[in-house]
């Protein structure tokens, strides 16, 4: 329930933040409506309905089958790692190489055994994503320093 | 009867075959597959579809549509797993006929009752959609505000769970929508000095983070258990003749029951399962049976899924209002193609609306086609183990949310709103919401400065506009309601302590 608090918490800031810079923009009036009325609203309803949701002290029905456990922390914390680790270097590699590692990676921290399959899938996929992405569509995709 | 005509002359091009079977083929296969939904698929093949045109991309879309509801059914008969969320409700007696030997039969009604329900909703759109097109000729920008504004209340309140949290996800949609150029004064809004930010936070990067890469996690953060499957030939088949004679009301039923329901802004689909079967079982001469294998519990709410497919489209191609997460995504995907749904789509492009017509009633065949003698391969499909499939999955967002617009930026949003869909599900703030909101956002922004002008401040004006009078007072109905059931509700717990 903390973190669900802390939640509602950053809900109320993020709507208070949200109403103070659109009156920066200026709301104008109801004649000629400015450029942060809307937001201006958005931003006051994000707040109020955070407000409602702490007052009633809404009992979320904690889905057990997403409790955050040690087992599950790693595994989304290295999916989280692979996938700005690709972000990173894809530009670098170049797409084909960043697929097939990002394949091989992804595949690893879902648990597939072994070595050989997570190698055939990876190639498999890099296969089927140079036919789609270059040979298909012609899309202008990274080369990478190897240029492939 | 000639723009029909006109349509099929349309359709019947190699190229649209091809998106329409690819269309129905992948959504059959997303269906099966527990994870994927069809507007995570949907959104991930927008980018594909561009380079060949609007047409070409909305038979694909649409098909995928229609496939996943058709295949849903599949896994929930011979799995116990519902492939996707509107055949929760068909795992309840489904898997149940197929506990008693009886599951090629339940396979082979609910193809047959999904294939008259989507007929049933092609023809209802084909009469409906253009009369309602007319209508909203005569909507202006108070109309379509008044009408966002209870597509709002009634979405938030059909979403399930907390209607507060629907209406938060609901309202930072619409923020995370406007921010950008303001479209009438150029003033940059929310963007903070990033570039990136100018043309707005993308569509495709939001639904594909929030429905496809958390659910990519979440599937990371629990071990696999393999699922049993009951094995089905295909001369298994056969229902008998009081099997027969058991489906034939229910499909009719419950195809004009999710015909109407998938009007409803939200997940029209699931609601219309849950109608549907509530609907069968206080008609049914025999409710005892519910929930060990009635055939009425397993047809008419795959009939009822099926046709809400098509009945979805209507408030998208007539009012350009997407309503649901799949419309969201079509929506994106006719914009992207500089064409606008709504009411001139049927005065500037009717070819538009008659070749997709022509290509549901084709789709829809293809659909029948498939789902009997394939059953045994896309039923198999249902064991693919995720540690195969999702790494895969991975790298197809990432590339095809990156060549959009060939900019890094987007792949960071996609991974953002991944780990915020987490913190979103962990704590039932519900996510469809989120992504019509930020769809509906620069629309229900735009309606409203249009509508404070043309009012030029005076807002007792509105009292000049019926249709949209009707909406607001329905809105306030509804609202009122709610808080009405609510005291009830704690009058009623007080007494009881």
């Amino acid at each position: 329930m903390e973190g669900e608090r802390l939640f509602n918490i950053v809900q109320m800031i993020l709507g208070l933040v949200i109403m103070i810079l659109s009156l920066q923009l200026g709301i104008g009036t109801l004649k000629k409506p400015g450029s942060g009325l809307f937001p201006f609203f958005c931003g006051f309803l994000i707040l109020s309905l955070a407000i409602l949701i702490m007052i009633l002290k809404e009992k979320t029905e904690i889905n057990v089958k997403i409790l955050l456990d040690s087992y599950a922390k790693k595994n989304l914390a290295l999916m989280i790692i692979t996938f700005i680790l690709w972000i990173l270097l894809m530009p670098f590699l170049g797409y084909l190489l960043g697929t097939f590692i990002g394949t091989y990676s992804f595949s690893k921290i879902m648990k597939l055994e072994g070595w050989q399959k997570p190698l055939i899938l990876s190639a498999g996929t890099t296969v089927f994503c140079y036919f789609l992405f270059d040979y298909y569509l012609y899309l202008d995709l990274p080369r990478g320093f190897l240029g492939i | 009867m000639d723009l029909l005509i006109n349509g099929f002359v349309s359709f019947f091009t190699l190229k649209y075959f091809f998106a329409c079977f690819v269309g129905v083929f992948l959504g059959t296969i997303v269906g099966v597959l527990p994870g994927l939904g069809p507007a995570t698929t949907m959104a991930l093949m927008l980018p594909f579809t561009i380079m060949h045109g609007p047409m070409f991309g909305l038979i694909m879309l649409t098909g995928i549509l229609c496939g996943a509801f058709y295949g849903g059914s599949t896994t929930s008969i011979l799995v116990n797993i519902p492939g996707e969320a509107a055949s929760v409700v068909t795992c309840i007696d489904g898997y149940q006929m197929a506990q008693k030997g009886r599951g090629g039969a339940a396979l082979a009604l609910v193809a047959v009752g999904s294939f008259i329900a989507m007929q049933m909703g092609i023809v209802g759109l084909q009469i409906f959609a253009p009369m309602l097109a007319r209508v909203a000729l005569a909507f202006g920008p108070p109309e379509y505000f008044a009408l966002m504004v209870m597509a709002v209340i009634i979405l938030s309140n059909l979403s399930g769970g907390s209607p507060t949290r629907g209406y938060s996800m609901f309202c930072l949609g619409l923020f995370l929508g406007i921010v950008g150029l303001d479209p009438l004064t150029s003033i940059p809004r929310f963007v903070f000095g990033y570039d990136d930010l100018m043309s707005g936070i993308e569509f495709l990067p939001v639904a594909v983070g929030v429905f496809g890469i958390s659910e990519i996690f979440f599937l990371s953060m629990k071990p696999y258990v393999p699922p049993s499957v009951k094995k089905v030939r295909f001369k298994e088949l056969y229902p008998n003749k009081k099997e027969i004679r058991r489906s034939i009301f229910p499909t009719l039923r419950g195809s004009v029951l999710g015909f109407f329901v998938g009007l409803l802004p939200g997940p029209s689909a699931v609601i219309s399962t849950f109608l549907s079967y509530a609907l069968e079982k206080r008609l049914s001469k025999h409710p005892e049976e519910f929930g060990h294998g009635a055939v009425e519990g397993v047809v008419a709410p795959e009939s009822a899924n099926n046709s809400t497919a098509v009945s979805s489209l209507i408030t998208l191609l007539t009012l350009g209002l997407p309503f649901s997460p799949s419309a969201a995504v079509l929506y994106a995907g006719l914009v992207m193609q500089n064409v606008e749904p709504g009411p001139l789509l049927f005065q500037n492009s009717p070819e538009i609306f008659w070749t997709l017509i022509a290509a549901l009633y084709i789709g829809n065949i293809m659909l029948l086609i498939l789902n009997l003698p394939l059953v045994g391969f896309f039923a198999r499909l249902a064991t693919l183990r995720p540690q195969v499939l999702m790494p895969i999955i991975c790298i197809i967002c990432l590339l095809g949310i990156y060549s959009v617009r060939n900019n890094l930026f987007d792949v960071w949003a996609m991974i953002f709103f991944g780990i915020a869909g987490v913190f979103f599900r962990k704590w039932n703030y519900p996510i469809a919401p989120l992504v019509i909101g930020v769809i509906l956002g620069p629309m229900t922004e735009n309606n409203l400065r249009k509508m404070l002008m043309g009012f030029r401040g005076n807002l007792s004006m509105i009292f000049d506009r019926p249709i949209a009078l009707v909406f607001l007072f329905v809105t306030l109905a509804i609202i009122i309601f709610k808080i009405f059931n609510y005291f009830l509700a704690r009058y009623a717990l007080t007494k009881k302590a």
